[in-house]
């Protein structure tokens, strides 16, 4: 036999085997007949792979959790694969073969998860069956051989039905099972349940969580229509009693831990059935509406114009297309009740809880009051539904609604109990009218109420001591204090009950016991504690020195006093004592020297519109009659003085 | 799609119709309007009654669930008793519907309610409070209304009854 034999016999082998393995690549190598091969290695039931932390790949006898071929998300990685990386084999036939030489054999995987030891077992196995075969053309027995011996995986498999693998090689070898049973099932033919129509796999797509198979074009049609109108009920699988009968089954097979079975499909399962990024968006944002409207927990931005809910934990925004997922674990959840119950009951909670902060604008808020957040020690009286809201905390709200204006810098309700209107905020010293809640100037507040050096006026012009004895019951609900507007606020009707500051009056040095006065003071103390409310209001500038002398009962004392509980309007008699004329701090300011009192009540722009001779006139009269009155009724030195026009 | 799906559907009702079913068109050239004459099943109170069966497929089927009704009249917990004939089957409920659901397997459940009524989702609650409280008057009157309405073949009418959504 010689050389061209040898060849010959070589090349008519490989041409058998290229028929067989029609993927058989030939190499260029002048020395030898040399060709590679990928075998694949398909175990014929899928095997759990584990990833023991030994590296190397001596120790292949670790332990693993699981026995059963369920994946078990324990401790150590472990998937259910039906598919590893193929074997590379790649066979040179010298020259002299089969006759003289041996074949030479490489074997290889890509990762090399095979372990080097097997590897070389398999490499020797070649020259070995050659011998064994008589110096025979042995290429095909052994390449047969190997395809065998991948079926078991080359006896790796432990004991306990797992293959262990250098975790090294983790990401590719699932990578590579992840591809080949998306090629597996792009080959294979469905039924979509759907169009009921035979379908290539490559067009259609197993649900992840189920298994069941549509055609993606039937899936897309139907999730699209549902975002679109809302529908996100219906976004879940499409086959009949399917999640009842996932449930069902779980329950059968009573496994360990009782997930709830999840019926909604994730926002990049939808992508991945080729919606549009669009749709699957809108999916995400109504899911998490959904979420949130579903939880009554949840607590919204105050401000009107964003409604955003607050960061929670439970409820993370989404990010991107990630919806991210309320914990599926039954127990988690309700343990989680527990602890927010817990909570409620419990009267010593944190205060710092209490800080919400707005997802969407940012706005820290008290999540009980629902104010700008004001830190941990505060006091705030939590807000209510109007539902919860008793007869007569409704009577005291609607009375601050109807008799307190609010500082316009801080808010604060505030209510007179007598004297004019420039007010000045006890809690943050800003200047304002009582009448229409503007800010004045500190410099020069009464400006509001004159004729401005251009000329023009305000709505409040000549109308500085509209209002004189008070803002309280007596007076009437002629003028809704300037909250009336804001009492809208708020979501679902909720109303704050503020808190409400007493009122001091500026011009009280005539303060005391006028009848009528005082009557009207003591009804402004129930007032205030109906409003259960601190004291606040201080009014007027600089008080002149003949003023300083508390007069009549009451004075001077109560300016802050807080109350702690509501009551009804009329009924603590004791607080009414104890708090008597409100008043206290004297402060007249200069415009009284003037001694103007315009209590010309009437309302609107009337006055803007008389002519100035014409509202002298009336000023007059309507002043000589205040007088008249007064002087029959107020026996006080007080007598109104008449009083020529506004200081210009 | 639809349409050929549900020719594939019609076909499958038509060549092997499930028990106790005669499926055929309303009309040939109206594939969404479908008679079905259904006899009531052996060994329950409907026993001898032909009962008219008209399903309604809307034009977005199967994405949203098709209309069942009784035209003949039934003493039923779970159809109206009167010329309507709405039935309360919650695989039809627009939320409860999944488009891989079928006409037959529609059918079919039509048939098991008839089998097996569901008084704890009833339509008519007088009826379902009789059918717990005083299993034999329920009986008697059910019998009666197949005696009075349902003894020859189901009458359908000339023209499909427009479709109604009562609840």
């Amino acid at each position: 036999m010689d050389d061209s034999d040898g060849a010959e016999e070589r090349f008519t082998e490989l041409a058998a085997l290229e028929a067989i393995f029609p993927e058989i690549k030939k190499h260029d190598d002048p020395s030898a007949v040399s060709f590679s091969l990928d075998l694949p290695v398909h175990p014929s039931n899928p095997i759990t792979v584990t990833y023991p932390a030994a590296s190397g790949t001596a120790e292949l006898t670790t332990a693993t959790l699981t026995g059963s071929d369920e994946e078990a998300p324990g401790a150590m990685d472990s998937q259910v694969l039906a598919h590893l990386p193929a074997v590379n084999l790649r066979l040179s036939l010298p020259e002299g073969y089969p006759a003289e030489r041996p074949p030479s054999v490489t074997i290889s995987t890509t990762p090399p998860w095979l372990p080097l030891e097997t590897t070389k077992k398999l490499e020797e196995e070649g020259p070995r069956m050659w011998e064994e075969m008589g110096h025979n053309m042995v290429a095909f027995a052994y390449i047969d051989h190997v395809q065998q011996a991948a079926e078991n995986v080359f006896g790796l498999i432990n004991d306990d039905g797992t293959l262990g693998v250098d975790p090294r090689h983790m990401i590719s070898i699932l990578d590579y099972d992840v591809r080949a049973r998306r090629e597996t099932f792009e080959r294979e033919t469905f039924d979509c349940g759907v169009c009921l129509e035979p379908k290539k796999g490559a067009v259609c797509h197993r649900m992840l969580e189920c298994g069941h198979v549509f055609c993606t074009a039937c899936l897309q049609d139907f999730y699209k229509t549902a975002i679109t109108e809302g529908d996100l009920a219906v976004v879940r699988c499409l086959t009949p009693n399917c999640a009842k009968d996932r449930a069902a089954a779980q329950a059968e097979a009573g496994s360990g831990k009782r997930r709830r079975v999840r019926a909604f499909l994730s926002p990049s399962e939808l992508l991945q059935m080729g919606l549009s990024q669009e749709i699957v968006s809108r999916y995400v944002t109504l899911k998490y509406k959904t979420e949130l409207e579903s939880d009554k927990n949840t607590i919204y931005c105050p401000r009107s114009w964003c409604d955003g809910a607050a960061r929670s934990k439970k409820h993370k925004k989404p990010e991107g297309l990630e919806l991210v997922e309320v914990s599926d674990d039954e127990e988690a959840e309700k343990s989680d009740e527990k602890d927010d119950k817990g909570k409620k009951t419990k009267k010593s909670e944190d205060p710092s809880e209490r800080l919400a902060i707005c997802e969407d604008c940012g706005f820290a808020f008290c999540s009980r009051c629902f104010q700008s957040w004001h830190g941990e020690f505060f006091l705030c009286i939590p807000r209510r539904d109007s539902d919860e809201i008793t007869p007569e905390e409704q009577a005291s709200i609607d009375y601050i609604a109807h008799h307190t204006t609010s500082c316009p810098t801080c808010g604060v309700p505030s209510q007179k109990t007598r004297g004019c209107n420039h007010m000045i905020c006890f809690r943050c010293q800003t200047h304002f009218c009582y009448l229409c809640a503007a800010w004045l100037p500190p410099a020069s507040p009464f400006e509001h109420y004159n004729e401005r050096p251009d000329g023009s006026r305000t709505g409040c012009y000549m109308r500085l001591w509209e209002l004189e004895n008070g803002d309280g019951n007596d007076v009437g609900y002629g003028f809704l204090g300037g909250r009336a507007n804001n009492r809208r606020r708020g979501r679902n009707q909720a109303v704050a009950v503020p808190r409400v500051r007493e009122v001091v009056n500026v011009d009280d040095e005539d303060g005391p016991a006028r009848p009528e006065g005082d009557d009207q003071q003591q009804q402004n103390a129930e007032v205030a504690v109906a409003l259960e409310a601190p004291l606040v209001l201080r009014i007027g500038g600089q008080a002149p020195p003949r003023d300083q002398q508390p007069r009549g009962r009451g004075r001077g004392q109560g300016a802050g006093r807080p109350l702690a509980t509501p009551a009804p309007p009329a009924a603590d008699q004791a607080a009414r004592g104890g708090r008597g004329g409100a008043i206290g701090r004297g402060t007249g300011g200069d415009f009284r020297n003037g001694g103007r009192r315009i209590p010309v009540r009437m309302r609107g722009r009337l006055d803007d519109a008389l002519h100035p001779a014409d509202a002298a006139w009336v000023r007059n009269f309507v002043e000589m009659a205040l007088n008249d009155e007064e002087n029959s009724e107020d026996s006080d030195d007080e007598e109104m003085p008449i009083v020529a026009p506004l200081v210009h | 799609m639809a349409s050929k799906r549900i020719y594939k559907e019609l076909t499958e009702c038509t060549t092997s119709p499930p028990p106790d079913m005669k499926v055929c068109l309303w009309n040939e050239s109206d594939l969404h309007t479908w008679k079905v004459a259904l006899a009531g099943p052996a060994s329950s109170v409907y026993e001898g009654g032909n009962y008219a069966v008209l399903v309604t497929l809307p034009t977005d089927y199967p994405f949203k669930p098709p209309t069942v009704r009784i035209l003949t009249r039934i003493y039923h917990p779970n159809v109206t008793n009167d010329n309507l004939g709405n039935i309360c089957l919650s695989i039809l409920k627009p939320e409860n519907w999944k488009p891989a659901t079928k006409v037959s397997a529609v059918l079919q459940a039509v048939r098991q309610l008839l089998v097996e009524p569901q008084p704890d989702d009833p339509l008519e609650a007088r009826i379902a409070d009789e059918y717990r409280n005083d299993r034999n008057e329920f009986e008697k009157n059910a019998r009666q209304y197949v005696t009075r309405y349902a003894r020859g073949p189901p009458v359908f009418g000339d023209a499909p009854p427009a479709a109604e959504k009562s609840k």
